[in-house]
């Protein structure tokens, strides 16, 4: 029995065997059809006589691949806010204050919750998630090796705490324990990258990075200071700092070590320091790798003077790159056009041969590259002419591409080469890098609102200079307000527009946006508004809803509540009295007489004219008796001629031919 | 007042007119020229810009009172001549003996060097064509090329003013008009012949220098495109310059029998004609030889100081195009045209590169990069991420982002979605569970027969991990250890 049960063991594990094999074969074959398709390729050509088969290479999707389709189908509302809203109707922004507002409020909420989570970990250590989710777990910022070793000092560089991790290196140093050129690297790195410092944490209550671009968009607006300018404040490479200090203490080194510090210099401003150090290593007979030379072509414009000398320079260490070997990547030729710019008229006649060279190379060039060369071309200061046709080149280069952001200057290039349409005047290039923006990815290069306020604003100033009203109402629906909430000064050019193709009747709409977006309170823009309106006479539909308008406006100037009160001008006051005048409300427009008187401001003579008309038109004696009193009142010098007049083309009482004499007299008194 | 306006400006243009008339010259010589009996002269046409170019230069110079002394020898001779034509032909071997005088005297290379400069300029007739030709000239050559352009222009302006002479009463002088014409024209072919090969020198002159001056980082990057042209431009009219001092050999004797013929002593006038004709046809092919070798030194000092101007290159011979009147070299440079505006199109991202890397060798790997991201490189993430605009714009791209970040389940895209911990292991593991039963069971009976059986099993079983498949098993290892001694009882073990 049991030798039975042995021998069928045995016979089932000699077949399993054969089996295995067999299977093994077959796995390796399918493995062999799914790896390599073009291995088969040739055999299937070979075989199919008729019918040749080509077998499709296996595509490998990635995880978001399907996503990424179905969100290929979605297109933008241009009636809805933008999506980051749209869980809370509550908080759709109307205008582009409230969009900064919520967003930061969103995103601080965020950071908030990560700050908790982070700072108090041991509280959230329930893990929920299944399978896990590494992200949504607290991440150690605390330090858990507290003895003095190797391990805490890797710690400490990932940590990214720099005091810690070089108090850490120092007492490794005296304990006579030696660190590893790798990890005096890593730490040369850390050091040299925070310049010393302590970075801030990431994930601090107060968002620090947007705080700083608040910052910088003022300075920028001010005073046109570089973007780095508070960067460079902040953060100096000082003299003898722990980065050198341990640079020179180190027992031998090695490129790494070199590059550490040069870019810690050029990073934190210390260039011809940066210079230095890099004889110092051509001395130690090493060679410079790409990012020693990016960051020294980087710093080539500070350390001389003359044009020619940067180019030079430049050139001098390009020829050197090539001499050691190494090869240059995108951001090699992005320095290198980034410090053309700084090169003036010189910039010009290099850019092209510096593109060509990374063509040449098959470096395929970011839109960082793109726009230094329209940097290089088209000064702010002088004018573009003669390199007209550069933009036009650009754009024909690399219209219907998609880039990815590569360089952290690529999203400069949108909004600089629309203010060179700008500059230009030229609309359809302008199209052309709108149609660029809306090809694949780009639209993520655009930046961020900052600078999508910054390039709407001027596609739309130019679409108000140049485009006919109908098209500028068009993509007036089509940007504003999912894209774009245009301050006052894109508020008045559309006016303008409106002004100029003659369609003056589309004011009451458009002041109903005025409104929404919150440039109600604009005085320039709302007495532009009105004196558009009250400018000419229309047809009368137009001018009822000209005077609904006015009379909103009035209702805002009137309004106690606000925090900044619009106060009353001569000019908004006779521009709102006129349209009503107009419209024939002469009921309002007597109210708005008596503002005048409130408000100090005094009626010009021409409203006094039209209004002696109105009130002819209806002949209302006691009307024109009050007006001739309130000219009077104002020491307007057309009283007299208004009494006339009045004594002259009404029929009066007796009454009121007194009141008129007794003006008349005192009038001439005071004269 | 118009009036007064009116005369004023009549007086001046009278007052203009006398300074003029020479100047007035060459427009009215090529409209002459159209007519059949001047023949040559129309094929000269082309080549006396040249000398109409130097007159025009001389002008701007500030010396216009010798040629207009000159140019009135000029007619007075012609209409003397014009009386007697016999005479006239001595007097018109005469005028080319000066010629020839002049020409021998100068240092030729500098003349040429200068004309060429100037043809350009006139050709050109740009307003800074002064400024352009100080600076292209050679600082010693200067003093010489006074000279010499003045020699040549007085020339150029005789042969005019002998024409306009011979317009006028054409019929009448028409048996010895085209001798004269044609003595002149021999003189200048002379001059021209060495314009066309000086030319050549210029263009190589020119290509070779190119890409060392552009190295040097002083000038507008060459546009391929018109610096082509400029060179089949020059290439051709070389080519011409040498088919027709063959071809035009031929027609010269003819024309100069067909003239002879009109005279009393034909043979005799003939026969002085060709020599006349041979001797210069020899003279000036010496000079051409002579000038060829020189004048390359020359152009070769005198080209670096223009580039370093500034100025690009291309300009003149965009300008020759635009001036030409159509009969010119416009319209038979056929492909290459066209193939210039194409270039011109695209231009800037096709000319040159810097040439400091070598393309395709391969350059040493990078050995950092092979050490994985630094903090660096993580920075310069950082900075692209923050600048970079990542808001979703709707549902889908924030769940491609969530995906991302790893918070949410991955949209499945094959059949192995969700099996993250399973990735790694392979299929045969799964299955052949076998040998997990090496120790710790006999290898024999009915514990290993059940064994056999829970892995097969198990073996088949989808929902188990590995990992618990072995924990299965390694539970029965520990259940048969724990209860060997009832099994040994029953001796099944």
């Amino acid at each position: 029995m049991a030798s039975s049960y042995t021998h069928v063991g045995r016979q089932i594990h000699r077949a399993t065997k054969l089996v295995r094999r067999d299977v093994k074969d077959a796995l390796q074959r399918r493995y062999f059809g799914l790896g390599s398709a073009t291995f088969q390729q040739p055999a299937a050509t070979v075989s199919g006589s008729a019918e040749e088969i080509v077998i499709p290479r296996k595509k490998t999707w990635n995880k978001e691949a399907v996503l990424q389709a179905l969100a290929s189908t979605v297109n933008r509302d241009p009636t809805a806010s933008h999506y980051v809203f749209q869980d809370d109707s509550y908080l759709t922004p109307r205008t582009s204050a409230e969009f900064k507002l919520y967003s930061l409020a969103q995103e601080s909420g965020r950071t908030a919750a990560k700050y908790f989570i982070n700072t108090y970990p041991k509280y959230f250590q329930k893990d929920f998630a299944n399978p896990h989710i590494p992200c949504l777990m607290p991440e150690t910022l605390e330090l858990q090796v507290n003895e003095v070793s190797e391990a805490a000092l890797i710690e400490r560089i990932q940590l990214r705490k720099v005091k810690a991790a070089v108090d850490m290196y120092d007492q490794l140093l005296q304990a006579g324990t030696p660190v590893s050129l790798d990890l005096t690297n890593d730490l040369l790195d850390l050091i040299s990258l925070y310049g010393d410092c302590d970075p801030a944490r990431g994930d601090a209550p107060e968002q620090r990075t947007e705080e700083m671009g608040e910052e910088q968009e003022d300075v920028k607006r001010r005073k046109g200071m570089p973007q780095k300018a508070s960067d460079f404040l902040r953060l100096v490479w000082r003299e003898n700092n722990n980065a050198e200090r341990i640079f020179n203490m180190m027992p031998e080194r090695n490129r790494r070590s070199y590059g550490a510090l040069i870019r810690g210099m050029v990073k934190h401003g210390a260039y011809s320091k940066a210079f230095n150090t890099y004889t110092d290593l051509l001395n130690n007979r090493l060679t410079g790798d790409v990012h020693i030379f990016n960051a020294l072509i980087s710093a080539a414009p500070e350390v001389r003077e003359k044009y020619v000398e940067k180019w030079d320079l430049i050139v001098d260490l390009l020829k050197q790159m090539a001499e050691q070997k190494v090869k240059p990547t995108l951001l090699t030729f992005n320095a290198v056009l980034k410090a053309l710019r700084r090169c003036g008229s010189l910039g010009r006649t290099q850019a092209f041969p510096v593109i060509n060279e990374m063509k040449a190379l098959g470096i395929a060039p970011s839109l960082a590259t793109y726009d230094h060369v329209l940097g290089i071309f088209y000064k702010a200061a002088t004018s573009a002419q003669g390199h007209t046709e550069i933009l036009q080149d650009v754009l024909s280069e690399i219209s219907g591409k998609s880039f990815t952001a590569q360089d952290p200057d690529d999203v400069e290039f949108f909004k600089d080469a629309m203010r060179i349409c700008l500059a230009t005047k030229d609309i359809e290039q302008a199209y052309r890098v709108h149609s660029l923006l809306g090809v694949g990815e780009n639209w993520k290069l655009l930046g961020d609102s900052y600078y999508q306020s910054i390039y709407y604003g001027r596609f739309f100033n130019l679409l108000c200079m140049m485009e006919h009203i109908d098209v500028v109402l068009k993509w007036y629906k089509e940007l504003i307000p999912s894209l774009y909430y245009p301050n006052s000064q894109g508020m008045r050019d559309l006016l303008q527009a409106l002004d100029t193709d003659n369609r003056l009747d589309l004011i009451p709409q458009i002041w109903k946006d005025i409104k929404r977006m919150g440039h109600d309170n604009k005085t320039e823009l709302v007495e532009e508004m009105l004196s558009l309106m009250a400018r000419e006479n229309q047809i009368p539909e137009v001018q009822q809803s000209f005077a609904d308008c006015a009379l909103d406006v009035k209702a805002l100037y009137t309004q106690t509540d606000r925090r900044v009160p619009l106060s009353w001008s001569a000019g908004s006051l006779s521009s709102i009295t006129s349209i009503l005048l107009a419209a024939e409300r002469t009921q309002q427009a007597w109210e708005m007489l008596k503002l005048f008187k409130l408000a100090n401001r005094v009626p010009s003579e021409s409203l006094m004219n039209q209004f002696l008309e109105s009130v002819k038109a209806s002949n209302n004696a006691q009307q024109a008796v009050e007006l001739v009193q309130i000219s009077a009142s104002f020491c307007l010098s057309i009283t007299p001629n208004l009494m006339e007049r009045v004594q002259q083309e009404f029929d009066l009482t007796e009454e009121q031919r007194n009141t008129l004499s007794d003006l008349e007299s005192s009038t001439a008194m005071s004269d | 007042m118009y009036r007064r306006a009116i005369l004023s400006v009549y007086q001046r243009r009278s007052a203009l007119k006398p300074p003029r008339d020479p100047r007035l010259g060459p427009p009215a010589w090529t409209h002459l020229a159209c007519v059949p009996v001047f023949r040559a002269a129309v094929q000269l046409s082309r080549r006396a810009f040249g000398s109409a170019g130097v007159q025009l230069c001389e002008k701007k110079e500030g010396a216009p009172a010798p040629v207009a002394e000159e140019v009135k020898n000029g007619g007075e001779t012609t209409e003397e001549l014009q009386t007697e034509p016999k005479k006239r032909e001595g007097a018109a071997s005469k005028t080319e003996k000066e010629l020839k005088d002049k020409i021998e005297n100068r240092s030729f290379q500098e003349t040429a060097a200068v004309q060429t400069d100037n043809t350009v300029k006139a050709k050109a007739q740009s307003p800074d064509f002064r400024t352009e030709s100080e600076s292209d000239s050679d600082s010693d050559s200067d003093s010489d090329s006074d000279s010499d352009s003045e020699a040549v222009s007085r020339a150029g302006a005789k042969t005019e003013e002998n024409k306009i002479t011979e317009s006028a009463e054409e019929r009448k002088s028409t048996p010895a008009s085209p001798e004269k014409a044609k003595d002149n024209e021999v003189g200048k072919k002379g001059l021209l012949e060495l314009l066309g090969a000086m030319k050549v020198e210029v263009t190589t002159k020119r290509k070779l220098k190119a890409p060392k001056i552009q190295r040097s980082g002083q000038e507008a990057p060459p546009r391929p495109g018109e610096m082509e042209s400029t060179t089949s431009m020059f290439q051709q009219a070389t080519s011409e310059a040498a088919s027709q001092s063959e071809t035009l050999s031929p027609e010269l004797v003819e024309a100069a029998s067909a003239a002879a013929s009109t005279l009393p002593d034909s043979t005799q006038a003939k026969s002085e004609l060709l020599r006349q004709l041979r001797k210069h046809e020899a003279v000036s092919q010496e000079q051409r030889k002579g000038e060829t070798h020189d004048i390359g030194n020359i152009i070769a000092d005198m080209k670096v100081g223009r580039r370093l101007n500034g100025r690009p290159n291309a300009r003149p011979a965009n300008q020759i195009r635009f001036d030409e009147d159509g009969r010119g070299y416009t319209h038979d440079r056929g492909i290459t045209s066209e193939l210039d505006g194409v270039r011109r199109r695209k231009n800037p991202f096709l000319t040159k590169r810097l040439s400091i890397f070598p393309v395709g060798a391969e350059q040493e790997p990078d050995t950092d990069l092979a050490a994985g991201p630094t903090l660096w490189d993580a920075d310069l993430a950082s900075q692209i991420v923050q600048v970079v605009n990542q808001r979703p714009r709707n549902g889908f791209e924030e769940m491609i982002q969530w995906t991302r970040e790893g918070k949410l389940w991955q949209y499945p895209i094959n059949n192995e979605a969700g099996m993250e911990e399973e990735t790694s292991v392979p299929f045969h593991e799964h299955v052949f569970l076998e040998r997990h039963l090496e120790n710790g069971f006999p290898q024999q009976g009915p514990i290993r027969h059940f064994m056999e059986l829970v892995v097969t099993g198990l073996g088949k079983n989808p929902h188990l991990s590995v990992k618990q498949k072995l924990e299965h098993i390694a539970w029965f290892r520990d259940y048969f250890q724990q209860k060997q001694d009832v099994l040994n009882e029953a001796e099944t073990y």
